[in-house]
């Protein structure tokens, strides 16, 4: 008996990992009007770039997606696959930004890429509107280095629309950029390696097909 | 008809190469020096760029539309930019589309710029054709998705201004840049603050001048060509001096008050140069102000004496600017702003004039071995407005790029929001409105000197 009841809650696993399947999986779509910010500082002054294009999709379990207050905390079924492209990082100074592209090697990986690996509901939402408490782990991928990635992600709601938000602090050497040292400066601007990416996702739910 | 001498070196632009020559090289600051000023500097620019190394960054694709003398030089400093690359030349006359040619080898030449707009390849187009032929190109460009720098002032007419300006708005897709290069300039742009922080104490009145001794009529082997470049010295193609030159001081100084004027009165006549021409050959435009200040433009084919230069006289302190160089000269009674005190000082017959340089600072570290007299930087408001352009071209470009990579490519207001949002990133440069506003303002002014009378400026012409 006991041995069945075993059985049988393997069996309901089983089928709850099979239903974790994209035909499960709500998608959203990227929008226009997202915000990504890198905040770094130096020996000078604290520095700041900015871009405004993520591109990508959100899937994520339908259930969730359709009621996050009926949701357990725990693991959540999700799929996040986002890029963006580095010329669309701006400091505002198009001669720091040209030092910077270079650095991040822009010509040859025009693209900064995330993708999600395990996304974690931290409490149940008391609103479906949120904010909805996430832990995230992901890889990242800059200047053609892939580096595990965690950091916490707020998710809003309204109507249709989706919106991530999170920061994740990372280091520029752990993806093999050299923080820039201006040669002008005689090496006395030393740029700090730790830098904080914001980031401000728009989504909308896909249209049905 | 034409029995006058024919200048060697003329242009339709009154911030051309050789006045810079001249403010470099001759004892002009020397003699300044005499009168007593402070030089107000602007930033150093960067060196001029040796030839280019092999260079495999991104370009933008250009096309000059336009091959006189002006449009010549806007080629050879292009030619400073690697990422500018020249793939198209016209121009319907031969000759000038032949020099064109040599100072872009790499360029295809054409008669019709239709044609040239019919090229996929050409991202950008340079418009430098006589100014009441600006607004079927501009227009057609724009309507071809090409990214348009148009030659100041954009039209002979208000309502063809009006039209650019109006095509230039709706086009969220193109980068529009008219040749007000003022507004691309370091030094003037070092200058904004101090007239605008109220250094100089209340703004009583102010003068702008361009005097050089040339005839503006353009040599040609047959009269058909003759009437063809020799279009500004008709009334029914020019706007005259106060246009066609005035136009970039006459902006800059309503840039620097911020200030739109409510009637022009305009004197002027054809003084020297009786060869038959329609346009006046000196002339004087007084702007008038709601708050009771005026602004005096003044400008002569007939006299050279002194040059260019602008000046706002406040009650606390007086601003000179002469080609790349600016000084202010204070009041005995004005307070101490402290930083003066260590400014450079130049005599100024009985004035004391301090250097208002923008690389002031950074002077002290890398120009000890700089005469007094050496301005901040050598490069010509052109050289400036040409690296806007260029820069500002390619921020677009490449951000329409990276919006229709990603999002629908038909959700223009998304497309507006996006591209506004780069903004801060553009290098300095005019815009449709400035060239809109600079071309009623002056095209009024004409309309003034040509009756020798008052014009009040009526409200609905500034609208677009």
């Amino acid at each position: 008996m006991k041995t069945l009841r075993t059985l049988s809650l393997g069996a309901l696993a089983l089928a709850c990992a099979a239903s974790l399947t994209a035909a499960d999986l709500a998608k959203f779509d990227s929008q226009p009007g997202s915000k990504v910010k890198i905040d770094g500082t130096s020996n000078i002054h604290d520095w700041a770039v900015e871009g405004g294009i993520i591109a990508g999709t959100m899937e994520l379990d339908a259930a969730f997606a359709s009621d996050p207050t009926k949701a357990a905390p725990g693991k959540i079924a999700a799929k996040v696959e986002t890029s963006m492209p580095v010329r669309t990082l701006k400091s505002g100074k198009s001669s720091m930004d040209s030092v910077m592209h270079a650095a991040m090697k822009q010509p040859v990986h025009p693209k900064i890429e995330y993708r999600l690996t395990e996304l974690t509901l931290k409490e149940t939402p008391k609103s479906a509107e949120g904010p909805i408490l996430l832990e995230s782990k992901g890889e990242l991928a800059v200047a053609g280095v892939t580096n595990k990635v965690a950091f916490p992600v707020t998710m809003t709601r309204a109507g249709k629309s989706l919106k991530a938000t999170g920061t994740a602090s990372v280091k520029m050497t752990s993806f093999g950029i050299q923080p820039p040292s201006p040669k002008i400066s005689f090496g006395l601007i030393t740029t700090a390696d730790d830098v904080k990416i914001t980031f401000e996702w728009n989504t909308s739910a896909a249209e049905a097909k | 008809m034409n029995n006058l001498p024919l200048p060697q070196n003329d242009t339709n632009n009154a911030l051309d190469v050789s006045r810079r020559d001249f403010v470099k090289t001759s004892s002009f600051a020397a003699a300044m020096s005499m009168l007593g000023g402070v030089p107000l500097f602007a930033q150093e620019a960067k060196p001029a760029a040796a030839a280019p190394a092999a260079y495999d960054g991104p370009t933008v694709k250009c096309a000059l539309i336009g091959a006189g003398i002006w449009g010549r030089e806007i080629l050879n400093t292009l030619a400073r930019f690697p990422k500018a690359q020249v793939i198209a030349v016209c121009d319907s006359y031969a000759p000038f589309l032949t020099r064109a040619k040599e100072a872009a080898p790499k360029a295809e030449g054409f008669t019709d710029y239709k044609e040239v707009l019919k090229n996929p390849a050409v991202q950008a187009v340079l418009i430098a054709t006589p100014t009441h032929l600006h607004k079927e190109i501009a227009l057609a460009a724009l309507a071809a998705g090409k990214h348009v720098y148009c030659e100041a002032p954009i039209a002979n007419t208000i309502e063809d201004a009006r039209e650019i300006a109006r095509a230039a708005r709706d086009a969220t897709r193109s980068y529009f840049q008219p040749g007000l290069l003022l507004r691309s300039d370091p030094q003037r742009r070092f200058i904004v603050p101090f007239v605008r922080s109220g250094a100089t104490g209340q703004n009583i009145k102010t003068r702008a001048q361009w005097h050089k001794k040339t005839s503006w009529r353009r040599a040609a082997p047959n009269q058909e060509r003759a009437d063809a470049l020799n279009w500004r010295l008709r009334k029914d193609t020019s706007t005259g001096l106060v246009g066609e030159v005035g136009s970039q001081q006459i902006d800059v100084m309503h840039w620097f008050l911020a200030k739109r004027p409510v009637s022009v009165t305009g004197f002027g006549g054809i003084l020297f140069w009786q060869d038959g021409r329609e346009v006046e050959d000196t002339v004087q435009a007084v702007f008038q102000y709601e708050d009771g200040t005026s602004f005096n433009y003044e400008a002569s084919l007939a006299s050279s004496f002194d040059s260019e230069l602008e000046v706002l006289y406040g009650s606390d302190a007086t601003i000179m600017l002469r080609g790349n160089k600016a000084w202010l000269f204070k009041e005995a009674d004005s307070p101490l702003l402290g930083w003066e005190v260590y400014a450079r000082k130049e005599q100024f017959f009985n004035e004391t004039g301090i250097s208002l340089a923008a690389n002031a600072s950074k002077s002290t570290q890398t120009d000890q071995g700089k005469g007094q007299n050496e301005a901040a930087y050598a490069d010509p408001p052109l050289y400036f407005a040409m690296e806007s352009f260029i820069e500002n071209t390619e921020l677009i470009a490449t951000g329409i790029e990276d919006f229709v990579a990603t999002f629908d490519a038909k959700d223009t207001k998304a497309l507006r929001d996006y591209l506004n949002g780069l903004q801060k990133s553009k290098k300095p440069a005019a815009t449709y409105k400035d060239a809109f506003e600079a071309a009623v303002v002056t095209i009024k002014a004409n309309e003034a000197i040509t009756k020798k009378g008052v014009v009040k400026f009526d409200p609905a012409w500034f609208e677009i």
